[in-house]
């Protein structure tokens, strides 16, 4: 009889003993797949923040782009209008009926070496 | 309890066979979108939300040698419509033709078509563009096209040429080197969002299409406007028809000026007839008349059958020569090989050709480059006419004497010149310097390039000082010279062919080309004016253009005149007030010995050069205005070799 008791606590005592320990390693699994879980969500987040953000570069730059090529062209435009200001024929004819200058005279030129 | 079990097995399993069946379904479903059709799919998709964005090309820029625009590209917009997305025809062509400066009727007539794409009008101006997008009319839209611009309207014209709406080059430069600037066309696909608009997900690098490359001219825009003005100024006062002008550099055959009459602006190109879009200078060959003489000459001289000073009887005007009688302007007696070219006989030059032997003067006229395109880098040159020297007649050997029988063009006749000019060898003219990629990488160097020797240097010394004197008194070119320059050259008055009744018209050629200064070329240059009807001869209608355009470029060359000037006197009341004002506050001027130091002060810039150079003073000016301070102060003691400073204010 004693020894039935006896082997009866020493199986209670077992499974005392096991019981801490399938709980820690449940635990840690928890613990695991919380932080797996967490990752997975924070890896989707990210793609989704990145995405969005590649989509909001993509309008940053297309306005700039646009920008860009509207400037490039008031550049031309500037360009083209700085060339017609000096071309020869509009500033000769300024200096003539505007100023009232005339092409200099035999003579009028002297030259200094 | 086994009943139990039975039922959960089955439930299971049913349940079991639910999911498999829901799986296949998908697995079904998902196989025949992605495999069976995923292109297609893919293809409605991308529709959907890629789109394809053309890159127009961007052409590239000419600058003259200064860098100077000459010609630009731009982005202009046109406005088209899709007749069948219009909704109201008449307010839509009412509102267009008031903005665009149009007829409602024609406007409306374009939004009738039945085609499903109508220009209404290309390139508007931006404010047109503008009150267009904010009309915001359905089925009518901006479209972006390339726009060539030409900021010095028709200076250079025909040399630079023009591009058409497609942004090909179709003339001139445009059209030559039409691979070099055309530019490439792109397209770059990117995606749009729900409202159409670009999202550039993918970067820009899409759409970095290379622009086309820049050319650098020899031109310089300054004596090409004096050219043409100059040019135009004479055509008008003797209602002459056409003519073309050219300045060449003789040393390395850069063209630096080349203008044609009638004129042609490239920025209304499709307006302009096409004798205006000709560059007459390569296009157009013409019998050249006395300025032909010249290559005569340098034949007898290279192969001394005739001497400077060798006489010739003149025949009194009146030659008869293989049956026909060749006549001179003015009768002359004896003359000397100089006085024959200065007085441009051709009863002299007749026989000096009889002298010279047709083969010897076929060679010649060969080795100046006649027969044959010069290579200028333009488009639609020409070789002239020039018959071998087996095929001419008796006649034909007097004929080529003075320059007719041959058909040259002013290209090859200024390049014989230059050839003369630079101590005999021929040079190949060019008119791009250079063509640089975007990247500033050297895709095209245009160097000078010797095409051979044709004289000797003496040769050449001898005929240039020859040619010298036809401006001096006596010669046929006197109103070519150019103040405080010794310029050579040759007027030349050509009768044009009759080719309705064969033989010559009464109509002329009037030329002249030369070149200065003349003991050490800096340019030459040709003037050609085509049929005067006020006066014909070449030393009156042609030479003073030469002169004008001369004395512009070479003040514009910064070439020193050899010889002292004249200098005009100017008292205009805004100096002398001004000088008073100076003076005032001026050191009272002491009047010394002839060793004393002058005073300048007070005098306005020319009072104090013509002062210096009356009294032989070396000076350096230090400012501009008038002379407030000196060095040394006046009343010092000068030496020979001192230089006055004078400092300028005002």
């Amino acid at each position: 009889m004693a020894s039935v008791v006896s082997a009866q606590t020493r199986r209670i005592a077992s499974v005392k003993r096991e019981r801490p320990q399938r709980s820690v390693a449940s635990r840690w699994r928890l613990v695991f797949g919380v932080i797996l879980g967490a990752a997975l969500i924070g890896v989707v987040l990210a793609h989704v923040w990145l995405r969005l953000q590649v989509v909001r570069m993509g309008y940053v730059l297309s306005t700039t782009s646009k920008l860009q090529t509207r400037l490039e062209q008031e550049n031309r435009e500037l360009k083209f209008e700085l060339a017609r200001l000096n071309s020869p024929e509009r500033l000769g004819a300024l200096a003539r009926q505007r100023l009232g200058l005339v092409a200099p005279e035999k003579g009028q030129v002297i030259v200094l070496r | 309890m086994r009943r139990t079990q039975e039922r959960h097995h089955r439930r299971l399993l049913a349940a079991k066979i639910l999911f498999l069946g829901l799986f296949l379904a998908v697995g079904g479903r998902a196989f025949q979108l992605q495999i069976l059709q995923g292109d297609k799919l893919m293809r409605l998709g991308q529709r959907q939300h890629l789109k394809e964005w053309i890159v127009l090309p961007k052409r590239g820029a000419l600058f003259d040698r200064a860098g100077e625009p000459l010609a630009l590209s731009m982005e202009s917009q046109s406005v088209y419509v899709r007749p069948h997305r219009v909704q109201d025809a008449d307010k839509v062509s009412q509102s267009l033709a008031r903005i665009l400066g149009l007829h409602a009727a024609e406007v409306q007539q374009k939004i009738a078509s039945e085609k499903p794409f109508v220009w209404i009008k290309r390139q508007l101006s931006s404010p047109e563009a503008e009150k267009i997008q904010a009309l915001n009319l359905d089925g009518i839209g901006l479209f972006y096209e390339p726009n060539r611009l030409y900021p010095q309207g028709q200076l250079a014209g025909q040399v630079i040429g023009f591009v058409g709406r497609d942004s090909e080059g179709l003339e001139g430069l445009e059209l030559k080197y039409n691979d070099y600037i055309r530019g490439e066309t792109g397209s770059s696909v990117s995606e749009r969002d729900a409202l159409g608009r670009r999202v550039l997900v993918q970067g820009i690098e899409g759409l970095q299409i290379p622009p086309g490359s820049d050319i650098h001219l020899t031109l310089d825009t300054s004596i090409q406007h004096i050219a043409e003005k100059e040019l135009e100024a004479s055509i008008v006062k003797y209602r002459a028809k056409a003519g073309v002008a050219i300045v060449v550099d003789p040393h390395t055959g850069e063209v630096l000026a080349l203008a044609n009459y009638p004129s042609f602006d490239p920025n209304h190109y499709a307006e302009q007839s096409a004798a205006q879009k000709r560059n007459r200078a390569v296009t157009d060959s013409f019998e050249p008349g006395s300025i032909f003489k010249t290559i005569l000459a340098a034949t007898a001289l290279e192969e001394e059958v005739v001497g400077k000073e060798d006489l010739f009887y003149c025949e009194m005007g009146k030659y008869h020569f293989a049956g026909k009688i060749i006549h001179d302007s003015h009768p002359q007696g004896w003359l000397s090989f100089a006085k024959i070219l200065q007085v441009s006989s051709n009863i002299g030059f007749t026989k000096i050709a009889e002298k010279v032997k047709k083969e010897r003067y076929f060679k010649y006229i060969e080795k100046f480059g006649f027969g044959k395109v010069t290579g200028i880098d333009v488009p639609g040159e020409v070789p002239g006419l020039l018959r071998r020297a087996d095929s001419w007649s008796a006649i034909d050997l007097a004929t080529h004497a003075f320059g007719q029988g041959i058909a040259t063009t002013p290209m090859q006749m200024v390049m014989a010149y230059a050839a003369i000019a630079n101590g005999g060898i021929l040079m190949r003219p060019f008119i791009t310097r250079r063509i640089l990629s975007p990247s500033g990488q050297v895709l095209l160097d245009n160097q000078p390039h010797v095409v051979r020797r044709v004289v000797s240097e003496k040769t050449a010394k001898l005929l240039a000082s020859m040619l010298r004197d036809v401006t001096t008194e006596g010669g046929t070119g006197t109103m070519a010279n150019v103040d405080g320059f010794d310029v050579a050259g040759k007027t030349g008055t050509a009768q044009k062919a009759d080719t309705a009744h064969g033989g010559y018209s009464k109509k002329r050629v009037g030329s002249f080309v030369g070149f200065v200064p003349a003991n050490d070329p800096r340019l030459v240059a040709l003037v050609l004016i085509d049929e005067p009807e006020a006066a014909v001869y070449g030393g009156v209608v042609a030479a003073p253009v030469f002169r004008n355009i001369a004395q512009a470029a070479l003040r514009r060359l910064a070439v020193a005149p050899e010889k002292a000037m004249p200098i005009a006197a100017i008292t205009k009341q805004a100096d002398l007030a001004a000088r008073q004002i100076v003076k005032r506050s001026a050191p009272v001027a002491i009047n010394v010995g002839a060793d004393a130091v002058p005073d300048f002060t007070g005098l306005s810039l020319r009072e104090a050069l013509e002062k210096a150079q009356s009294m032989k003073v070396k000076v350096r000016l230090q400012g501009n205005g008038y002379v407030v301070k000196q060095t040394p102060a006046a009343g010092g003691h000068w030496h020979d070799e001192d230089v006055l400073v004078l400092h300028l204010q005002g």
